[in-house]
């Protein structure tokens, strides 16, 4: 029957059509540099201080996270790492587990918006960038993290430390096309007393608080305390900082950066809520019981009135006087 | 493919007591600190209702409601009602959406037909919708 394996060849060859289009398109866009002051300004940049560690079979993730970490000064090999962030039967490492090892070793980690501007703009502030790239297709991927260590935009080249290959000029074309194919996945990794050259508050008040909970408290503090010299309007921080005294047990620092919070922030009821109880924690049963009156009047839908802190031992003498804006 | 679907449920289910316990253990007591995350998660919560707020003044957005005999106030009013969490995946499909008409067509979805459905008890997405079955 010639007609039905006609009919079952002409889905498959437009299949195959279809295919062929699709690649021959995906291969013709061809990315072009973001138009900016800057880029006029340093056409071409290449970070020499990034070591260089070929990558072993497979293990990528373990390198490029090694000479992201060496660049700032952490004294660790991709054997090291191996342990903490490479996964034998998936021949691979996660980003998860990349940006964690990389928290344990002290580092803030920051993610970049999905755009090239952001990833130059980090080069030219001397921030190596770590990326994934999709090296084949969103049916059949295959995973890589490499080091962006620079661009040349006259060559039309990024530059990376890339699997066995140590300073590779990739095409942009090729570099986009892998990429965006990876959801455009972009971290820096820096000691948490410098800033991202890309940094926006919140973002970075959230990678700062990602330390908080991962129990790298000095690393956490400094990050509070690089944000509040940065941006004074941002409240989390001082909160933050009083968060990391109150849990190290240090009542009266954390009654000093609540006091800070509260007297610069009226309206934030967390501030209130925390100072009441690092002051019950100092014995200030008065003081304290006025700041949880405090924050139940600015938000009584959070908290609860029939709850209120176990004041611990007799007060020092000098309390501090809580003075609640609202009525 | 068979076998996989039959732990589709039990696998479900596990997923989400994991999650409500992880809600559980997150949710700090009434009488205790209030977590750095808490703020932050507010704050954000408060930057996108700003920025989804500041999207219904577009015109094609203004015309697109009004097609749909929706009232500006009260997509207001829902947007103030939306959970931080609820915020960030409408915030999500926005990213992810082309420019241009698509950012239109995906704020009339969000909004106008969720919160439809949602009266028509067919979806429960607002839990401040009460639908009217």
């Amino acid at each position: 029957m010639p007609s039905v394996n006609a009919f079952r060849v002409a889905p498959a060859g437009a299949a195959l059509l279809f295919l062929m289009i699709g690649l021959l398109s995906g291969c013709a866009t061809t990315a072009h540099w973001p138009v900016t002051a800057q880029l006029d300004q340093t056409p071409s940049h290449q970070l020499d201080t990034v070591p260089f560690y070929p990558q072993e079979k497979y293990q990528c993730g373990p390198a490029a996270l090694a000479m992201m970490l060496n660049t700032q000064g952490a004294d660790v090999t991709p054997e090291d790492l191996v342990g903490q962030v490479y996964l034998p039967e998936r021949h691979g490492s996660l980003q998860v587990e990349m940006v964690a090892a990389a928290r344990q070793h002290g580092m803030l980690v920051y993610p970049l918006k999905p755009t090239l501007d952001d990833v130059l703009a980090e080069i030219d502030a001397g921030h190596p960038v770590l990326v994934l790239q999709n090296l084949r297709f969103g049916w059949w991927p295959q995973w890589h993290f490499a080091v962006v260590i620079g661009y040349d935009t006259q060559a039309d080249e990024m530059i990376l430390h890339s699997g066995t290959e140590k300073a590779y000029h990739e095409p942009l074309t090729a570099f986009m096309a892998t990429w965006d194919r990876a959801d455009n996945w972009a971290r820096v990794m820096l000691p948490p007393r410098e800033l991202p050259a890309t940094a926006e508050p919140l973002d970075y008040l959230v990678s700062a608080n990602d330390l908080e909970t991962t129990g790298q408290l000095d690393a956490a503090r400094d990050a509070y305390q690089t944000a509040l010299a940065t941006w004074s309007d941002q409240p989390a921080a001082l909160l933050g900082l009083g968060n990391i005294a109150y849990r190290q047990q240090h009542w009266d620092e954390a009654t000093k950066q609540y006091q800070r919070l509260t007297a610069d922030f009226p309206r934030i009821s967390a501030g209130w809520n925390n100072l009441g109880e690092a002051l019950a924690k100092q014995g200030c049963g008065e003081a304290a019981a006025r700041a949880h009156a405090c924050a139940r009047s600015l938000k009584p839908e959070r908290y609860d009135d029939t709850t209120s802190a176990t004041v611990e031992g007799n007060g020092p003498a000098d309390c501090p006087v809580v003075d609640c804006p609202i009525p | 493919m068979h076998t996989i679907r039959q732990y589709n449920r039990p696998i479900a289910t596990l997923m989400s007591i994991v999650m409500l316990l992880f809600t559980l253990a997150a949710a700090p007591a009434s009488a205790s600190v209030v977590g750095t995350g808490e703020l932050l998660t507010q704050q954000r919560a408060d930057i996108d209702r700003e920025d989804l707020t500041r999207m219904l003044a577009r015109d094609d957005v203004k015309q697109a409601l009004s097609d749909m005999g929706v009232s500006e106030q009260e997509v207001r009013d829902r947007i103030q009602s939306l959970t931080p969490s609820e915020l960030a995946s409408f915030k999500q499909q926005l990213a992810d959406a082309p420019t241009g008409e698509g950012v239109v067509g995906i704020i009339v979805l969000f909004l106008v037909i969720f919160i439809i459905t949602d009266m028509l008890c067919a979806t429960d997405i607002f839990p401040f919708i009460n639908c009217i079955r």
